[in-house]
């Protein structure tokens, strides 16, 4: 068991020697010369306005869930569609039962409005 | 084919769930939930959805699920003999109470939105498959099921702080519960190499070189785990304020169908993956373990509801406090078996009645802007709605387990059975707790019919449902079928029980 599993500690190891020599080099060995401009803080250029937490959208939380809907449906069709021959009929039925599941649950978003971005 | 006769209940049950929630989106109601709301039709909807899949369960139970061809199909995933059954007819039964109490209750509080009924039936499939799997697999998919609906029935009334407090509570703490039970599950199949629980309890028994610190600590983490979700004290913390911040029909479901379906999932873990004699005996197994949160929920929790100012609230404490006694029940199962198992099955029955009831008056009781929550809202209800005043006080009656009601009956096998397993002290705890549980439960009816509200304080209007009624008419039946008739209810438990 340990012989199995050392190759991965090992990596473990490696990866957090190197990023700790990384950091600790720039940190180390970078030259500073901090200006009142250089320690501001900046968005993309802008000067950073308004509060640290604002309110996000709602909108972007139900586009992820739904992106994670549909992103499983994919996860359960593609080893269902290596072994389609071997599933025969029960296979197909079953498959089509499962995605009409989910198109019941498209049709609910959509009278719901759930993809419409602007409302 | 004989397969999906065998699954019908559930079958019905999907189907049904997606129906209502097509028919939500494509219905003609109105966004803002006015009067035209969609709950009437939808609660009705639901409730017959329910109840055709718990008589689609009745009708299997009398022709014998195991003449069925094909019911072995889907095993060990699902296995569909008479435990399932047993629990699919109390799981939709329950979930039936709770969508009738909603019919009223949502629009009487403006919060008449129809996503309610079609989460309460997919919350129930989840209950349904909990009590069927045999499988840590889909015993985990039924959790999740079940649970998923359920965080967002409490977080139901969305513009409510205690609400989304509650929801955002129940979750965090369910979620956790759940990680538990999953790394305790994946750590008993590290050790045995197995994920059905029949599989389970053999290679325990067979112990041929387990790593047993694997095995005791991933059978501790299912115990904590389980624990949890039958809000057993000490674990019992989120339950209160879960169920309190909660839709009072979304509660009833949380403290009736969850409760029970968390409860068939323990026994089925218990009996069939750790009934081996060394995780049953006393000095090295759960009993002690179950028998010790037994009584400190019994105690705690009567102990405490007892000091609370609002009825909801000592409610959920109740429920608490109705864990123990069922714990009760579980801890005599490894003395006596099937007798005490059929005891854990009747008393969930009784106490399903029983809580929805007592909840169904007390939304019966309230109305709009003024639901009735504390004591003094209650006071002098028996001098103005007799009516409702005689339902709350029937079901109070049944919790207490005053006779002959179907409390009363189920609280007797439970304790019996704990004397007939030798266990008398915990008979005795168990008896001096349903004496202490007496006290506040006559204290609702002291305030009832002996107190009058004081001077310029709210005065609260019984609403008017004719789907709350139904649903009281329901449980009260069920009351006193099984107050009248105790031993067909046991016998039907026993047959549930009993390894085909």
């Amino acid at each position: 068991m340990v012989a199995t599993y050392a190759p991965i500690v090992l990596l473990f190891l490696l990866a957090s020697v190197v990023t700790m020599v990384m950091f600790a080099a720039g940190h180390f060995l970078g030259p500073k010369n901090p200006t009142a401009e250089k320690m501001m803080p900046f968005e993309c250029g802008a000067d950073s306005a308004g509060a640290k937490h604002t309110k996000l959208s709602v909108k972007f939380y139900l586009t992820a869930i739904l992106f994670v809907v549909f992103d499983i449906e994919a996860i359960f069709v593609y080893p269902w569609a290596v072994t389609f021959r071997e599933q025969g009929w029960v296979g197909f039925v079953t498959m089509l039962s499962f995605l009409a599941v989910l198109v019941v649950g498209l049709i609910y978003c959509w009278k719901k409005g759930a993809l419409e971005w602007e409302r | 084919m004989g397969v999906y006769i065998a699954l019908s209940p559930l079958l019905i049950l999907v189907l049904g769930g997606c129906g209502l929630m097509l028919a939500e989106a494509f219905g003609r109601f109105s966004e803002d939930g006015g009067d035209e709301g969609p709950s009437s039709e939808l609660s009705l909807g639901s409730a017959v959805c329910l109840l055709a899949a718990a008589l689609m369960a009745m009708g299997l139970w009398i022709k014998g699920p195991e003449t069925i061809e094909g019911f072995q199909k889907v095993a060990p995933y699902l296995i569909l003999d008479r435990f399932t059954l047993f629990f699919t007819m109390v799981t939709c039964l329950g979930g039936a109470l709770a969508s009738l109490l909603a019919g009223g209750y949502l629009p009487e509080h403006k919060l008449d939105r129809g996503e309610f009924y079609s989460l309460l039936m997919f919350s129930t499939i989840g209950c349904v498959v909990l009590a069927a799997s045999g499988d840590l697999l889909s015993l985990f998919l039924g959790l999740e099921t079940m649970s998923l609906g359920v965080y967002a029935l409490t977080g139901f009334r969305r513009g409510s702080t205690r609400s989304t407090e509650a929801a955002l509570k129940y979750f965090l703490l369910g979620s956790f519960a759940a990680a538990l039970l999953l790394y305790g599950g994946a750590l008993l199949y590290g050790a045995t190499g197995h994920t059905d629980l029949v599989g389970i309890g053999k290679a325990l028994a067979a112990d041929q070189g387990l790593p047993w610190p694997m095995v005791i600590f991933g059978f501790a983490m299912i115990l904590v785990g389980l624990a949890f979700k039958v809000s057993a004290v000490p674990f019992h913390m989120w339950a209160p304020d879960a169920y309190e911040g909660a839709p009072t029909p979304a509660m009833t479901f949380m403290a009736v169908a969850v409760k029970s379906a968390a409860f068939a999932m323990m026994l089925r873990l218990l009996v069939h993956s750790f009934s081996s004699p060394g995780f049953t005996s006393w000095g090295s197994g759960w009993p002690p373990v179950l028998a010790f949160l037994a009584v400190l929920s019994m105690t705690v929790a009567n102990l405490v509801a007892g000091r609370q100012e609002s009825v909801k609230r000592m409610l959920a404490y109740s429920s608490v406090a109705h864990a123990g006694y069922v714990l009760v029940g579980v801890v005599s199962m490894t003395r006596l078996g099937d007798e005490a198992q059929a005891s854990v099955l009747l008393y969930l029955l009784a106490y399903t009645v029983s809580t929805a009831g007592a909840l169904g008056s007390l939304i019966l009781i309230g109305s709009r802007g003024a639901e009735a929550v504390s004591y003094e809202d209650l006071a002098g209800i028996g001098r103005r709605h007799p009516a409702a005043a005689l339902a709350m006080s029937f079901f109070l009656l049944s919790l207490a387990g005053v006779p002959p009601s179907a409390g009363f009956f189920a609280k007797m096998y439970v304790f019996r059975g704990a004397i007939g397993a030798g266990y008398y002290w915990l008979a005795i705890i168990g008896l001096l707790n349903s004496v202490l549980g007496a006290y506040y439960y006559l204290r609702v009816m002291v305030y009832m019919y002996m107190r009058e509200p004081a001077p310029g304080a709210p005065v609260a209007v019984p609403m008017r449902s004719g789907l709350v009624t139904a649903a009281l008419v329901l449980s009260a039946l069920f009351v006193i079928v099984l107050g009248v008739l105790p031993g067909s209810g046991l016998s039907m438990a026993l047959q549930a029980v009993a390894r085909g």
